[in-house]
């Protein structure tokens, strides 16, 4: 069987290698590789399709190792494995526990806080900041019920996404 | 049809003017005679049996302020309840102002002609957030028709536009800018990067905002609007009460610019699904449907059989809201006959 994947990779040298190595290690062969280095996703790492042959078990292995290796598988066959939830906090982010706010959002099953961006302004209850978070597909809706939790225990106010 | 219209502020002005320009016409396409036999304010009325000159009506409120200064047919001091007890009329336009703490005096006016067997059309959202259900039953109990597609979204079509044209689907969610004085400010904000307050005075000096903002910056005129949308085409029962409300005044440039490098918008959104019914900021993409810019109203609605349907169109404005006056008066006439 084959199947097409969509991996996401840091724009760093040797990244390629380490994803395609486990392909070719535990036997399945690859048929395409779609990868060009200057298109890349709003978080500044690359896209990368590639598509596999060999038997089910096998690539299942291939993907388990692809994904302990840390790099993302984003699409299996089209479907998307990861979704992003993108969220604007106003309030005093720093005051209230940077790190804090960020394990409350990893603790949740599936979920990673993979962007934070602050923006500080001169009266700090009026700071924003941006948070990307990556969610297992299906999740979306848990985080963002999860962020407005966050935001009434912490007094932020939490702008989701529609 | 006779109609009498209480209320001659920006809306029923608006009704007025528009009598004036399309009289002939719509007599012309559907038979129907706007004869407008009453018109009362808070200080009086004008009645005139064989109909008064909406552009006479119009002249005397903009010079005199009220329009018991009519020529030979104002009748000073008279009281709105009055009027709709001693004048004989078919259809009452009622377009007194908001007012959201009791509905009142627009649901006792609603309430009276109703009983009375008459049918209302009305843009005024207080009673409809508040006593929607008394409202739609009484209106079904006296077999009169009740319609009220101005008070949400303007002139952008969405009440009448679901139970009719998409009248074999099921809405499952609507999700809308249904505030034209936040999106005005919001747009402002991600153009020009300025502070919240700032823009505020902006457009109060334009005469978008109003001199107490509250109403729509603290997103209670949009909270109003999802309770009418729930009701009238979610058939839930529902008031503003249940609405969880959040405005814009804590918006910041900085968090509107946080959101433009990820590539959204922070836009004021009203929400009515089966999840939650809220009004609050939210993040929308660039490019899609909902970037709309100035006092533009938007409006998805969620459906099973057509998938998202969305309605864009102008929120406010006395012409633009006595435009869905009038198509309602026109669908009452072609019910009714």
């Amino acid at each position: 069987m084959r199947l097409n994947l969509v991996l996401e990779l840091l724009d760093v040298p040797g990244q390629l290698l380490d994803a395609l190595n486990p392909i070719g290690r535990l036997g399945a062969n690859i048929v395409a590789i779609i990868h060009q280095r200057d298109v890349k996703t709003e978080r500044g790492t690359i896209p990368v399709q590639i598509t596999i042959e060999g038997d089910k078990e096998t690539l299942d292995k291939v993907l388990e190792s692809i994904e302990e290796s840390g790099i993302q598988i984003i699409q299996v066959d089209g479907v998307l494995r990861k979704e992003k939830v993108t969220t604007v906090l106003i309030g005093n982010i720093v005051d209230q526990d940077v790190k804090d706010t960020v394990d409350i959002l990893n603790q949740l099953e599936g979920v990673m806080v993979a962007d934070l961006d602050l923006k500080m302004s001169d009266q700090p209850e009026r700071s924003a900041s941006k948070i990307i978070i990556e969610a297992e597909y299906g999740r979306k809706k848990d985080v963002m019920r999860k962020l407005k939790e966050l935001g009434s225990l912490k007094g932020f106010l939490v702008i989701n996404e529609v | 049809m006779r109609i009498c219209i209480i209320g001659l502020g920006a809306v029923g002005q608006g009704v007025a003017q528009v009598f004036a320009m399309k009289r002939e016409r719509i007599k012309k396409d559907y038979g129907l005679d706007l004869n407008l036999v009453a018109a009362a304010d808070s200080r009086g009325a004008a009645i005139c049996g064989d109909g008064l000159d909406p552009r006479l009506l119009l002249e005397t409120k903009r010079n005199s302020g009220k329009v018991a200064n009519y020529p030979e047919y104002g009748v000073p001091g008279i009281s709105s309840l009055e009027v709709l007890d001693g004048v004989e009329y078919d259809c009452l336009v009622e377009v007194t102002p908001t007012n959201i703490e009791d509905g009142e005096p627009a649901r006792s006016h609603m309430l009276k002609a109703m009983k009375n067997g008459k049918s209302v059309v009305t843009s005024n959202k207080g009673p409809l957030s508040l006593f929607f259900r008394e409202l739609v039953g009484t209106a079904q109990n006296n077999d009169v028709e009740f319609k009220f597609e101005a008070s949400v979204g303007g002139a952008m079509p969405i009440i009448n536009f679901a139970h009719e044209t998409l009248s074999g689907c099921e809405i499952k969610s609507v999700y809308g800018i249904l505030n034209g004085t936040t999106n005005y400010i919001l747009s402002r904000m991600a153009k020009e990067g300025s502070p919240y307050y700032q823009t505020l005075n902006e457009a109060q000096e334009l005469g978008i905002a109003e001199t107490n903002p509250s109403q729509d910056v603290d997103g209670i005129d949009a909270a109003c609007k999802v309770v009418i949308l729930a009701n009238s085409i979610m058939k839930r029962d529902v008031t503003y009460k249940d609405v969880d409300v959040e405005g814009i005044s804590r918006i910041t440039p900085e968090s509107i610019a946080l959101a433009q490098k990820e590539g959204y918008l922070i836009k004021l959104i009203g929400e009515a699904s089966p999840d939650s019914l809220e009004v609050s900021p939210r993040l929308v993409r660039e490019g899609s449907p909902f970037s709309v810019d100035g006092t533009m109203n938007v409006a998805t609605l969620k459906t099973d059989l057509a998938d998202d349907v969305t309605v864009v169109g102008r929120g406010a404005g006395s012409i633009e809201t006595a435009s869905a006056i009038l198509s309602d008066l026109i669908s009452i006439w072609k019910a009714r006959g």
